[in-house]
């Protein structure tokens, strides 16, 4: 499946949740890819962010529609008058309407591809399949990466794999930061041997050791290289493609270090190396993560005990 | 200006190359470079720099080391650690082996524009 891009971090939610609704089968990739390229332009209206803060129903949304049509009144101002809001939350939902995280949700409404009424049911879905809090939705739909590692990546709770969530958390948070602005990541796998057509590899070792990789296809080892570097590479990956990736995966081992350093733990870290067409092997006790780039997927992988190669 | 002479050893070219750039805009320098620990001592021994911006982790001999021996060669070498795993301890080892700075990898174009700017007024007060 293609890559899709959306735009801040507060596209975040919408990314995940237009995916949540394709898996669904609520709507198609091309409504998805449709309604993503939408975002925006798309006004965030008011009816859509009180379903989605609980405030309204669809149908208490849909009354004031009716009502609003035979008058020129504001949405706010009836839905209050009907008793359907308060002037509080009112305040909380204007406040909203410049963020982005339900963008995807009115892109829908507005081409017809959702009722207001499925889109509610599928937002109270998505909160019931990930069993989230109110406060978890809250998190993840302001785009907070450690709420959206946790529900996506789900690595179970045990201090072996806090480590793992932290290294994915940072990861994602890095690239975000020099590669790609909307980096979706799914459930961790359990794979004993990966092949991969370009690996780029670091170890890290003291008290804890860990081997750290990014294995992905050319065309996304040369976006990884191309973004990272700010340099216009072609492929196949020569020396300075090779070095990008390597020197991205060093940077987030770097502030892996800096971040376990701050909590108490001194680690050291081996040179990155990179090589193609490598089979790895009994990988042991490792979180893989598939992530999705604009041009197609990457693996993440972080393991405790160095594969088989 | 006299251009001053700088060593850069890093094991990768993207970062040597963005390091290049990055004193490429603070003057014309003179500038050789190294791609691991071993490279730097002997090149530090050929060229005598007055800069040197050295990377920990490399292969053959790490930073540190090179730091080291480039120490026991001239006291006086101004080193400057690179690196992108700047914990206390990484910071420490560095001060103890006789770096000047520490600079933390993504750098700031000011950050190294700063060191070259220190370099040049301590050579304006050698010649006082």
């Amino acid at each position: 499946m293609p890559g899709f891009s959306v735009k801040g971090m507060n596209s975040m939610f919408s990314l995940y949740f237009g995916h949540y609704l394709l898996n669904k089968g609520l709507i198609t990739t091309g409504e998805l890819t449709e309604a993503l390229d939408l975002m925006d332009s798309v006004h965030l209206k008011l009816g859509v962010l009180a379903v989605n803060a609980g405030y309204m129903t669809a149908k208490q949304v849909d009354q004031v529609h009716q009502t609003q049509a035979g008058m020129d009144r504001m949405f706010g101002e009836l839905a209050i008058e009907l008793g359907y809001l308060t002037a509080g939350q009112l305040d909380d939902l204007l406040s909203k309407q410049s963020k982005g995280h339900l963008v995807i949700g009115q892109a829908l409404v507005d081409k017809g591809r959702l009722s207001l009424e499925q889109l509610q049911a599928a937002l109270e879905d998505y909160k019931k399949d990930y069993s989230l809090t109110d406060r978890q939705m809250y998190l993840q739909q302001e785009g907070d990466i450690d709420e959206i590692v946790s529900t996506y990546v789900k690595i179970e709770d045990s201090a072996e794999n806090e480590i793992f969530r932290s290294y994915v958390s940072l990861m994602v948070r890095n690239v975000i930061r020099f590669i790609d602005s909307s980096p979706r990541v799914e459930a961790r796998q359990v794979i004993e041997n990966l092949d991969a057509q370009w690996l780029v590899w670091q170890e890290i070792t003291g008290p804890i050791n860990l081997f750290t990789a990014i294995a992905c296809e050319e065309n996304v080892f040369m976006e990884l290289a191309r973004r990272y570097s700010g340099q216009d590479l072609s492929g196949p990956p020569d020396e300075l493609a090779q070095a990008s990736v390597a020197e991205f995966l060093n940077l987030q081992n770097g502030l892996f270090l800096v971040h376990m350093s701050n909590n108490g733990v001194e680690l050291e870290m081996k040179p990155q190396l990179v090589d193609h067409n490598r089979t790895m092997a009994k990988l042991g006790t490792s979180c893989i993560v598939p992530m999705f780039l604009n041009t197609g997927r990457c693996y993440l992988i972080v393991s405790n005990t160095a594969p088989v190669m | 200006m006299k251009p001053i002479r700088i060593l850069v050893c890093d094991d990768s070219l993207l970062v040597r190359s963005r390091l290049k750039e990055s004193l490429r805009q603070c003057g014309d320098h003179e500038v050789f470079e190294a791609k691991d620990g071993q490279g730097a001592v002997d090149l530090y021994k050929q060229h005598l720099p007055e800069l040197v911006f050295l990377d920990i982790v490399m292969p053959e001999k790490d930073g540190l080391e090179a730091l080291h021996l480039i120490k026991q060669f001239d006291a006086a070498a101004r080193v400057v650690i690179v690196s992108s795993a700047g914990t206390q301890s990484h910071l420490r080892k560095a001060i103890e082996a006789g770096a000047t700075d520490f600079i933390q990898k993504p750098w700031e174009q000011k950050q190294v524009e700063s060191i070259i700017a220190r370099v040049l007024s301590e050579r304006d007060e050698q010649h006082v």
